[in-house]
């Protein structure tokens, strides 16, 4: 808005907006983050899940053989070629809900005992609940790692590096999990805190390094990433790490102590950490929305120009939020470590420090959205596992759906074209200012 | 906002739903659980959990699916779960408790524990496990272990006296056991083949005695294998040897690259005959050093087919033919006779434990 | 060249840009366009270049009928369009800037950069120009820049001439140049149509002046008519063009630079070696073309740049090394330059960037728990007090007017209890409405023993409310002035002269007493799209 000097400058395009209220040109990256958090309305949400389900099951169909068989004698039976086509994707769907929600014949088979008591003894009914409990465990890690990316960026920085925090929390976890004997509770505490601390450690050190060097914290990130990658593979062949008995790459058992509480019975392997990672979404949001520093964060992340004028310390509100981020994703690897694997392996990072940024995205960078976003990955996660057992359906497929819900909300324009919606944007500044998205 | 998205998922759940539903009146019929057209209701189903790696890795995954798939017929049908994350292989092994699978084989040190916990469980399930093996032996698994040392050994002896150089190297993807106890193995050979020649053959990449050498990262970055080959060409290495799956391939375009600039180097192919699963790069390949994943996949999916399971674990050897040297294909006029006798006879001092074949992998 | 407009009409969504609006221009005549910032200037001349299309309404030239798709129409047609912010490229020289696009070549497609250089010359010379075809345009002044972009215009025939709020990057002196120049083409059959708000520049320059008010013509009038009349139909309103204030009576020394040093970006000193004192109960007026270091000045007194060399004081204490937090509850509020960038963060509801400074403190914090409740009570009187017309406190504050926008700055700065008010261009882009309530409030904190210090580069502002005027060039102060100093001197001072008392008056009356002086409209934020509808600034 400065207008020293006055060469350059774009005035006869912008001038022909007259709603256009938006100050200054922040980088093309963040425009398009902030247009995926902000930018999009429920309907874009939904329009956007239905399209990738229906790509989806195009692609499920017809990669299947046996559609491809019936599409090749499209002349002579054009009627079974469809009939194939929507068998096998609506089969594989049918099976992705049965293990992600409720499988009906669980159902049937736990009415079919007369008694109560005998269809909890022989496991029936915790078999009904079995696909929603293996939704939540799927999802919580999800919803750490995603709360972690959804709070960085609130206040302005994008964290790629869930994959090296997860690292740092589940190494000193497990390491506390089962090198420190300590008694009933207070070892799983222990063992959680261990976890936040060793993702918060390593979250400081990029808020730090982005603080006081003006290092990229994207950059900073991705390069911590490999590092931790390779010092979990080194340290897990240590003696003090690896599994006595074991030449790979795995650590001993945390004990029984350390390890979170199922909370449905043994078959059932939700455990505690799901209710911890409610909490921490209860807790990030009141972090964000009713304490000073989550006011810090969030003026650093909307304008950190006006909140340094405010005599808000920016690179201090990195650091911070660089080591509570850190720690929600060391939370994760407690959620995998200390809920699930009770060991750690060199690969036990799997991808969730990628998908914690789909999650976040999806989830608007908002709590209550990423733990929704998180609970519905999940839900594709668990109901892809069933979808590939019983119809053989690739479970790439998920990757695929996750993929396409990300990409038609990065592209309102093609999903509203898509859909013939009109976009708040292209209508006058009445509605512009109507909408109201203030969370 | 909150409410907005609290919709969006209540519409996703009823998208989920009607999809649901829609199969019902679509699939019909019998209501079977399993849409599947390839399940019958009496037919033995292998149900084989991957690892991480996926079904086409080029290496023990996919040699124990193709074991499952040699199995087939008979009333015998395969299905295959990916594993995406560790955190996969217990609900994916849940999965097929939960289908009545004549044996459940899970691929990969990995998933032995989540294995062992199934199994343990479940104590009338019919298990196999690749790649591992169980201090006590479990009734219900067969645990399918390789002892590729023993191979390695014979390839590194190969090297040895195929090199003109007196320099041979050998990489792995990761510091694993199934990976490092093949490149000890080559190294014991080789340094066999010096003892006994006189000969001063140097190893690069791999040491046995401080088990420390070079690996990629990963099993599938197959520019880093042909960038690390490359390495080991320029420092006079002219037989290499890589124990990194998919990265192998990288190692063989460096090699060609090599060849077609008039450098005379070769190579050895890992875990099944590079002629068949490579077979572009097959003149370079002097042999590959083989481990017998599907035979043995293919014997435990039949025996508890047929009610001769036994459980409990199994090594394979040079002796039963679950180890050994791939056939030499285009080298088998290159390769001297004498060379071709050694190898016979050290084949017969590992058998009868003349030659010791030192590993501090596990077998 | 004769234009005309004919019910030109212009919507976006709902907001009328332009409401049948008709304009004739004369063949050499000076049409000057009077308006409020949104009052839809800019968007009539954005159609007339052919950037916009209209909704309605139609463009003649010499009666005939013409339709511009693009400014390549417009250009083909005879119509030049000088912008506030020039498209110019800093790297090539005047005659590459001016002929880029339309190159002028020979045989067999080579540049012919001496026909090129000839043309520039020689209009350069028929209009008294003055502009040296082979300059880099990186190395001229910005009068000379807004000249090239006049010659860029005439090399392609322009007959009509647009010029958008010329003035608002001018010194005075360049101004007069400016002027002398639009006469020269005048004389030379061209028109011009002028577009400004200033109401003193609008009256010396212009043969007919069309007010232009919510896009609609509200009323045309020669020059001779009063600034109160053209204030007034400007506004919808009768004005109140005068700030009333006491005289000054200043008290002790609250803000006290001594020696300071201030490095930019790129650690070159911006400001050097200044000394400067403001007491309590004054205000100070900092004037001085913009880029000679004011910004970082104002950044150096707030603590958001650090200070090089110097010392600076607040009643007494050393403050230089304090953080923006510390001298902020020391008792220092600030204004900054761009509200919409550095004042406020525009996502927030008015609520939160009142308290955008104070959060953390009692009684809006207890501990780091934010009392909401007591957030959302202090903004509700807040902006009853302050007269900030929003929806509610909790709409967006981007949603705003840029007057209502800055009166929440104000609410937010002023509802501390102050020792020293550092207020950089506080008016700028506002509506009178807006400024009048300003500089009221600033006059206020005057009265009540505050030290203000006001940057602007608005002379009338500096004018209407400084009791010492210090002129800034290329950092230094190069003179302190009593408010009736005459706008020439300072104007010497502006350009770094060390301008003695007073000695000719250079063609520009004395400012003190006449009503021309008085008048203070001003300058707009930027030449683009008012930040809201025009309706809501005051209705």
């Amino acid at each position: 808005m400065t207008e020293q000097g006055g060469v350059g400058g774009s005035a006869p395009r912008a001038s022909t907006d007259p709603g256009g209220t938006e100050p200054g040109r922040p980088p093309f990256g963040k425009v398009i983050i902030q247009a995926i958090i902000q930018g999009n309305s429920v309907v874009v949400t939904v329009a956007a899940f239905a399209a990738a389900i229906v790509i989806g099951g195009l692609l499920i169909a017809f990669t299947d053989p046996v559609v491809l068989h019936a599409w090749s004698q499209f002349t002579a039976a054009p009627g079974n070629a469809f009939a194939q086509a929507w068998d096998s994707a609506a089969g594989a769907y049918a099976a992705m809900f049965e293990g992600a929600i409720i499988n009906p014949h669980t159902v049937a088979s736990a009415l079919q005992y007369n008694s109560i008591s005998a269809a909890f003894q022989t496991g029936s009914v915790s078999a009904i609940f079995d696909p929603l409990s293996e939704t939540a465990v799927n999802a919580t890690p999800l919803i750490f790692a995603g709360l972690s990316v959804a709070l960085a960026f609130r206040a302005g920085l994008f964290n790629i590096g869930g994959t090296s925090q997860f690292i740092g929390g589940a190494l000193l976890a497990t390491w506390l999990g089962f090198g420190v004997p300590l008694p009933l509770v207070l070892h799983a505490i222990v063992v959680l805190i261990g976890a936040f601390a060793g993702g918060a450690a390593i979250g400081w050190v990029v808020g730090a390094l982005k603080a006081w060097t003006g290092a990229h914290e994207v950059i900073v990130t991705i390069m911590l990433n490999y590092v931790m990658i390779y010092l979990l593979s080194w340290l897990l062949g240590t003696s003090a790490m690896q599994r006595p008995g074991r030449a790979d790459l795995i650590t001993p058992f945390i004990d029984g102590n350390a390890q979170l509480p199922h909370l449905a019975g043994p078959s059932l392997r939700i455990n505690a950490s799901f209710l911890i990672a409610l909490a921490a979404a209860a807790g990030v949001w009141w972090l964000l929305q009713r304490s000073t520093i989550g006011f810090e964060f969030r003026s650093v992340g909307a304008n950190p120009r006006a909140a340094r004028t405010a005599g808000m310390s920016v690179t201090g509100s990195w650091v911070l939020v660089m080591t509570i981020a850190g720690g929600l994703a060391g939370l994760a690897a407690s959620a995998v470590v200390q809920g699930t694997d009770h060991t750690l392996t060199f690969q036990s990072y799997g991808t969730y420090g990628i998908d914690a940024i789909t999650v976040a995205l999806l989830g608007r960078a908002r709590p209550l959205g990423t733990v929704l976003a998180a609970l519905l990955f999940g839900a594709l996660h668990a109901g892809g596992v069933a979808m590939q057992g019983l119809t053989q359906t690739p479970v790439d497929i998920v990757t695929v759906i996750q993929a396409l819900i990300v990409m038609f909300i990065a592209a309102p324009p093609l999903v509203r074209a898509m859909f013939r919606l009109r976009g708040a944007r292209a209508a006058g500044p009445e509605q512009a200012l109507a909408k109201g998205w203030n969370g | 906002m909150r409410q907005s998205v609290r919709a969006a998922a209540a519409i996703s759940v009823l998208a989920l739903l009607a999809a649901g539903c829609g199969t019902k009146s679509a699939a019909g019929g019998g209501g079977s659980s399993s849409p599947s057209p390839k399940s019958g209701a009496s037919a033995f189903t292998a149900c084989m959990v991957t690892d991480t790696g996926g079904i086409d890795d080029r290496s023990f995954n996919a040699s124990s699916w193709q074991g499952v798939q040699q199995a087939e017929g008979n009333g015998i049908t395969g299905k295959y779960l990916q594993s995406t994350s560790p955190s996969d292989y217990t609900p994916n092994i849940n999965q097929f408790l939960g289908q009545k699978c004549g044996i459940i084989v899970t691929v990969g040190f990995l998933m032995g524990d989540a294995t062992q916990t199934a199994a343990k469980g479940h104590p009338s399930q019919k298990f196999a496990i690749v790649d591992f093996t169980y201090p006590k032996p479990l009734k219900n698994v067969d645990a399918l272990l390789f002892n590729t040392v023993q191979d390695g050994f014979l390839g590194g002896y190969l090297a040895a006296g195929m090199s003109k150089t007196h320099k041979v190297a050998t990489f792995g993807g990761q510091k694993l056991p199934t990976v490092t106890i093949y490149m000890d193995g080559f190294w014991d050979g080789v340094q066999y083949y010096n003892a006994k020649h006189h000969t001063n053959v140097k190893v690069l990449g791999w040491n046995e005695k401080t088990q420390n050498g070079n690996f990629t990262g990963d099993f599938t970055n197959q520019s880093k294998g042909q960038q690390l080959t490359q390495t080991f060409i320029s420092e006079g290495a002219d037989i290499v040897f890589p124990v990194a799956g998919n990265v192998g391939l990288g190692a063989a375009k460096a090699v060609q690259q090599a060849d077609q600039s008039g450098q005379n180097v070769n190579m050895l192919w890992v875990d099944t005959d590079g002629c068949v699963s490579a077979p572009q790069y097959c003149k370079y390949f002097i042999s590959s050093v083989t481990k017998g994943i599907q035979t043995a996949v293919k014997t435990a999916v039949t025996a508890a087919h047929n009610g001769s399971f036994k459980g409990g674990n199994y090594v394979g050897t040079l002796t039963n033919g679950g180890v050994g040297l791939a056939p030499f294909h285009d080298f088998a006029s290159k390769v001297p006779a004498s060379l071709k006798a050694e190898l016979n006879q050290v084949k017969t001092g590992i058998e009868n434990g003349s030659i010791k074949t030192a590993t501090k992998s596990p077998v | 060249m004769k234009l005309e407009l004919r019910g030109i009409t212009k919507r976006f969504g709902s907001l009328v840009a332009n409401d049948h609006i008709d304009l004739t221009v004369a063949p050499g005549q000076i049409h000057a366009l009077l308006g409020e910032n949104g009052a839809g200037k800019t968007t009539l001349m954005n159609v007339l270049y052919g950037l916009t299309r209209p909704d309605e309404g139609e463009i003649l030239l010499d009666g005939q009928a013409r339709e511009f798709r693009s400014p390549a129409d417009a250009i083909g047609a005879g119509i030049g369009m000088v912008h506030q912010h020039f498209m110019l490229v800093p790297v090539f020289t005047v005659t590459e800037n001016v002929t880029l696009g339309v190159e002028r070549t020979r045989w067999p497609g080579l540049l012919d950069r001496r026909r090129a250089r000839r043309e520039v010359r020689e209009l350069s010379q028929r209009y008294g120009l003055n502009v040296n075809p082979d300059a880099y345009v990186e190395n001229l002044p910005v009068g000379v820049q807004q000249r090239v972009e006049i010659i860029k215009a005439l090399l392609r025939e322009a007959n009509v001439l647009i010029l958008d709020e010329p003035t608002a990057v001018l010194t005075p002196g360049e101004t007069e140049d400016l002027f002398r120049i639009m006469r020269e083409l005048k004389a030379g059959g061209r028109s011009i149509i002028f577009i400004s708000h200033k109401l003193r520049e609008v009256q010396a320059i212009a043969d007919t002046i069309t007010v232009i008010r919510r896009g609609s013509v509200v009323g045309q009038r020669p020059p001779t008519a009063t600034g109160s009349e053209l204030a007034s139909l400007m506004v919808g309103r009768p004005v109140e063009l005068r700030v009333h204030k006491e005289p000054a009576r200043p008290g002790a020394v609250v803000l006290d630079a001594d020696g300071l040093t201030v490095p930019d970006d790129q650690g070159n000193p911006a400001v050097k070696d200044l000394s400067l004192q403001v007491h309590a109960g004054e205000i100070v007026g900092i004037a001085g073309v913009q880029g000679n270091g004011q910004t970082e000045l104002c950044e150096a007194l707030v603590g958001l740049r650090p200070v090089g060399a110097g010392r600076l004081r607040l009643d007494g204490d050393d403050i230089s090394r304090q953080t923006t937090r510390q001298r902020l509850a020391g008792g220092m509020g600030y204004i900054p330059e761009d509200r919409t960038e550095d004042g406020l963060v525009g996502d927030f509801p008015v609520a939160d960037n009142i308290i955008l400074d104070v959060y953390h403190r009692a009684p809006y914090a207890r501990g780091i728990a934010l009392d909401l409740g007591q957030v959302d009570s202090t903004a509700v009187s807040r902006v009853s007090e302050f007269d900030i017309r929003t929806t509610s406190v909790q709409a967006p504050t981007s949603t705003l007017s840029g007057g209502n926008q800055q009166k929440v700055i104000l609410a937010r700065e002023i509802g501390r209890d102050l020792r020293v008010l550092v207020a950089s261009q506080p008016t700028r882009g506002l509506d009178v409405g807006s400024i009048e309530f300003v500089h009221r409030r600033i006059v206020e904190q005057r009265d009540q023993g505050v030290a203000v210090l006001i940057i602007s580069s608005e002379l009338d502002e500096i004018y209407a409310l400084a009791d010492r005027i210090a002129v800034m060039y290329e950092g230094r102060i190069t003179g302190i002035r009593p408010p009736t100093v005459p706008v020439a001197e300072l104007g010497l001072l502006m350009t770094g002269a060390d301008g003695g008392p007073a000695g000719e008056p250079a063609g520009t009356e004395a400012p003190a007493g006449t009503e021309a002086q008085q008048l203070y409209v001003p300058q707009p934020a930027e030449q683009e799209a008012p930040p809201a509808p025009p309706g809501d600034g005051h209705d």
